[in-house]
């Protein structure tokens, strides 16, 4: 039977409104638990059958892109155990987004991994706000890209039909429990071993940290893509929620990983896997359906319509990367972190110190002469750290092009998983 | 007695039982959502007048940081609760830190800025520099004596008022005494619960003595998502309100300490007369918690309300957690001249009334009764 688009509102919205909160087992101060995991070695540990477990937080935009790519790589790792797919407003709304999740999960044959319904707005920042905030200090002229926000996006509830292959709403439902709750729940069952892929922003994650602080030391890793050091500084995924993104990175992960936008922009969904050979065309040619119908439609046609774009980065493909293999990442440092949330013109704004900055007063570019070091440093007139509360991170600085092209084109061209 | 670190280590605070609150007919449903500094405080002085007032169905106590660190506010509600023979009203520990705000920076914003002037707004609760740490629980004096049997439930605070106001629609007041926290919390994760609440009652915001109080920025993140949500009715008691009263104004103190059963008593003449009689200088606090208290158990003591709009400062700087304020009737002013329509407030900002006109005579008549009358010990 196929699902309308008003059952599909009306299943979610009920959904949503009638979400339960479960029985907790552990208690809101969960110290015990928290001191036993930190013993531990904070490294995620692989199951003894090898694979990860994986909470997957996304702001999923259909019918194709970044955030699309990101969950087909997650689903087709066989490396993976995808505990969950929690999704939060960002490039679009959390509804729509929903829409396109549970369709997509049928497509693939994966009905088994369940949907939890998370933030439908960020925590402070609101649409009308931002318009008025760009129109007072200026628009981002690098990167227009307003998601949810965007003039033409319509409301929280505006669910549009699905476009082919997706062609209709799903049978399957999302899950009733909230997002956060879900994730708190999750991480406090399995301590010390879900890695969270954060590829939205990053409201489900401080709302589960501000109701469950204990959680922060039982995750092993987050992986997050957002911040940029050159390209620009505030990205999507950090100034659509600044205040999220200020908590959660300011937050004492055993280990936070970044994919910066500086990073992702070094490949392009267009760019070449061999020379002469676009990876779409590779995809759209050899991958099963329905990942060849959807690189068919969205990647290579548009690119032979406008054979001059390159295509989107691909940010949320290398968080997918650093979680099914890490070593296609050749190089990282660990840095300070923090994020302005004053509602000015620097507004979800990432800034970064080197952690040795005491011994690096011109953030490692060269050597420190004794003499430099005197004045910058011993002194004390030049102060060079973070500020007090400031998150320190593990961000990603280098990747294997090959490698990350290579991984990427295996996993969309393997058999489509089966449950 | 149980010592600090067993109360701790065990988390002995917490039940894994669910208890239910007592039935009611026609009383008020009350969520009581406090920063609740032991052992004698504007907030704890308001526990006790909820808790000795016939109509109110005390649904349940939650906790929140800022006057003292969440736990430490929780050990004194559960003893309180004890030791007033009420041990069936549910705690629910909620934020044990504001959304965003932090010590370290709440100190550096003093020291570049300066603290926030007039009376004692450069209050920074728990935030001071002797304010203690997160899980540090000190000894309770006596009265309290030791620290309570009855344990905190499990389920945060943020999940329990969303629970409670979907069980009740349009039944639960939510008293909000302390920093926003947990109800934006709650908001935030179940917005649907936000048409139907049938009031929130807020302490913080100022027009004249300050431009904030230390409920607002604590959190002033919490604050301006709680003051934006769209609540279907947001009463305020703003610091200039509360001046107007204080503890021991009128002789309110000793007739207290004399007439009143135990642990009342004893609470008043431990924590407010025998350091009134050491030091005679001293200015007792003024009473914003007993006005909120006061507004829920008898709304009549206070003549009326202004309408205004009201939102929040959360630039990270000097200002951070001011309240701006706006006549609710803004497109009235000026209205056929060309200063019409210019006094609007910000996009989002929120709706509240701010209480007015309090009968000073008639809050203190209704404050004695509360304190004096025979403890309201539970029934079963």
């Amino acid at each position: 039977m196929t699902a309308t688009r008003r059952e599909f509102i009306r299943t979610v919205g009920a959904a949503i409104a009638s979400s339960q909160i479960p029985p907790q087992s552990a208690p809101i101060d969960a110290s015990s638990a928290a001191t036993a995991a930190l013993a531990k070695p904070t490294v995620a540990a692989p199951l003894s059958d090898g694979r990860r477990k994986v909470i997957y937080d996304q702001d999923n935009y259909g019918p194709f892109g970044t955030d699309i790519l990101g969950t087909l790589m997650m689903l087709q790792a066989d490396n993976i155990d995808l505990l969950g797919i929690t999704l939060v407003t960002g490039d679009d709304w959390m509804k729509q987004e929903m829409a396109f999740t549970l369709r997509l999960l049928e497509m693939m044959h994966r009905t088994d991994v369940p949907v939890y319904p998370g933030a439908e707005f960020p925590m402070l920042n609101t649409k009308e706000e931002w318009r008025l905030r760009q129109q007072l200090y200026g628009g981002h002229r690098l990167d227009p890209w307003m998601g949810a926000f965007h003039r033409t996006s319509g409301g929280p509830d505006d669910v549009k039909p699905l476009p082919a292959p997706y062609g209709r709403f799903a049978n399957i439902k999302p899950q009733t429990d909230h997002a956060a709750r879900f994730i708190i729940k999750t991480v406090r069952e399995n301590p010390g071993q879900v890695t969270i892929y954060a590829g939205g922003p990053l409201t489900n994650l401080a709302l589960a940290i501000a109701l469950a602080p204990d959680i922060v030391p039982l995750v092993p890793e987050v992986v997050f893509m957002g911040t940029g050091f050159h390209v620009f500084t505030n990205a999507f995924n950090v100034f659509f929620d600044p205040e999220a993104a200020r908590k959660v990175l300011r937050a004492p992960w055993p280990k936070f990983t970044i994919v910066t936008v500086d990073l992702s922009e070094e490949i392009h969904e267009g760019d070449e896997l061999t020379a002469g050979r676009k990876m779409i065309e590779e995809i759209a040619a050899r991958a099963q359906s329905p990942i060849a119908d959807l690189f068919q439609k969205y990647a290579v046609e548009p690119l032979r319509q406008d054979p001059n774009q390159r295509l989107f980065r691909m940010a949320d493909e290398m968080i997918a990367a650093q979680i099914i293999d890490p070593s296609v990442f050749t190089k990282s440092a660990q840095m300070y972190v923090d994020i302005c949330s004053t509602p000015g013109p620097r507004y979800g704004d990432s800034m970064f110190w080197p952690q040795n900055w005491q011994d690096l007063p011109d953030a490692g570019k060269a050597p420190v002469s004794p003499e430099d070091r005197r004045v910058f440093v011993d002194s004390g007139q030049f102060y060079l750290g973070p500020p007090p509360a400031a998150g320190l991170v593990n961000v990603l600085l280098e990747v294997n092009h090959d490698r990350f092209k290579k991984l990427f084109v295996d996993l969309m061209t393997k058999p489509v998983h089966q449950a | 007695m149980q010592t600090q670190s067993n109360l701790l280590a065990h988390s002995s605070m917490f039940s894994a039982v669910q208890q239910t609150s007592s039935g009611s007919s026609g009383k008020k449903k009350l969520i009581y959502d406090q920063d609740h500094r032991g052992p004698l405080s504007t907030d704890t002085v308001a526990t006790l007048m909820l808790l000795q007032a016939g109509n109110i169905d005390l649904l349940g106590i939650c906790t929140v940081t800022c006057d003292m660190w969440a736990k430490q506010e929780t050990a004194y509600a559960l003893r309180l609760l004890e030791i007033m023979g009420r041990p069936e009203v549910p705690v629910h520990m909620g934020a044990q830190e504001p959304l965003l705000n932090t010590k370290a920076e709440a100190q550096m914003r003093y020291q570049m800025f300066g603290s926030r002037t007039l009376g004692n707004e450069g209050y920074l609760g728990c935030f001071a520099k002797d304010g203690g740490s997160r899980d540090e629980v000190t000894p309770l004096p006596p009265p309290y004596g030791r620290f309570a049997q009855i344990k905190a439930q499990p389920e945060p605070a943020a999940d329990f008022i969303i629970r409670t106001i979907r069980a009740h629609p349009n039944e639960v007041t939510v008293y909000c005494g302390g920093p926003m926290t947990n109800l934006a919390l709650a908001a935030m994760l179940a917005p649907d619960i936000v048409p139907i609440t049938r009031e929130v009652i807020f302490m913080g915001g100022s027009m004249h003595r300050s431009t904030s109080s230390v409920n607002v920025y604590f959190d002033a993140e919490a604050a301006k998502i709680g003051f934006r949500a769209g609540w279907p009715k947001l009463t305020l008691v703003t610091a200039d309100l509360a001046e107007e009263v204080h503890m021991q104004d009128d002789g309110k103190v000793d007739y207290i300490v004399n007439h009143a059963h135990a642990p009342i008593a004893d609470l008043f003449r431990n924590f407010e007369q025998k350091p009134q009689r050491a030091n005679p200088q001293r200015r007792s606090f003024r009473m914003p918690d007993e006005m909120m208290a006061a507004h829920v158990i008898d709304p009549t003591v206070f003549s009326g309300f202004d309408e205004m709009y009201i939102d929040i400062v959360t630039h990270n700087d000097g200002h951070y957690g001011d309240t701006s304020f706006w006549d609710g009737n803004w497109n009235d002013i000026g209205k056929g001249t060309d200063l019409a329509g210019q006094n609007n407030p910000s996009i989002k900002a929120g709706r509240v009334q701010l209480l007015k006109g309090i009968d000073k005579n008639r809050f203190r008549e209704l404050f004695i009764d509360l304190m004096t009358r025979p403890i309201n010990v539970s029934k079963i």
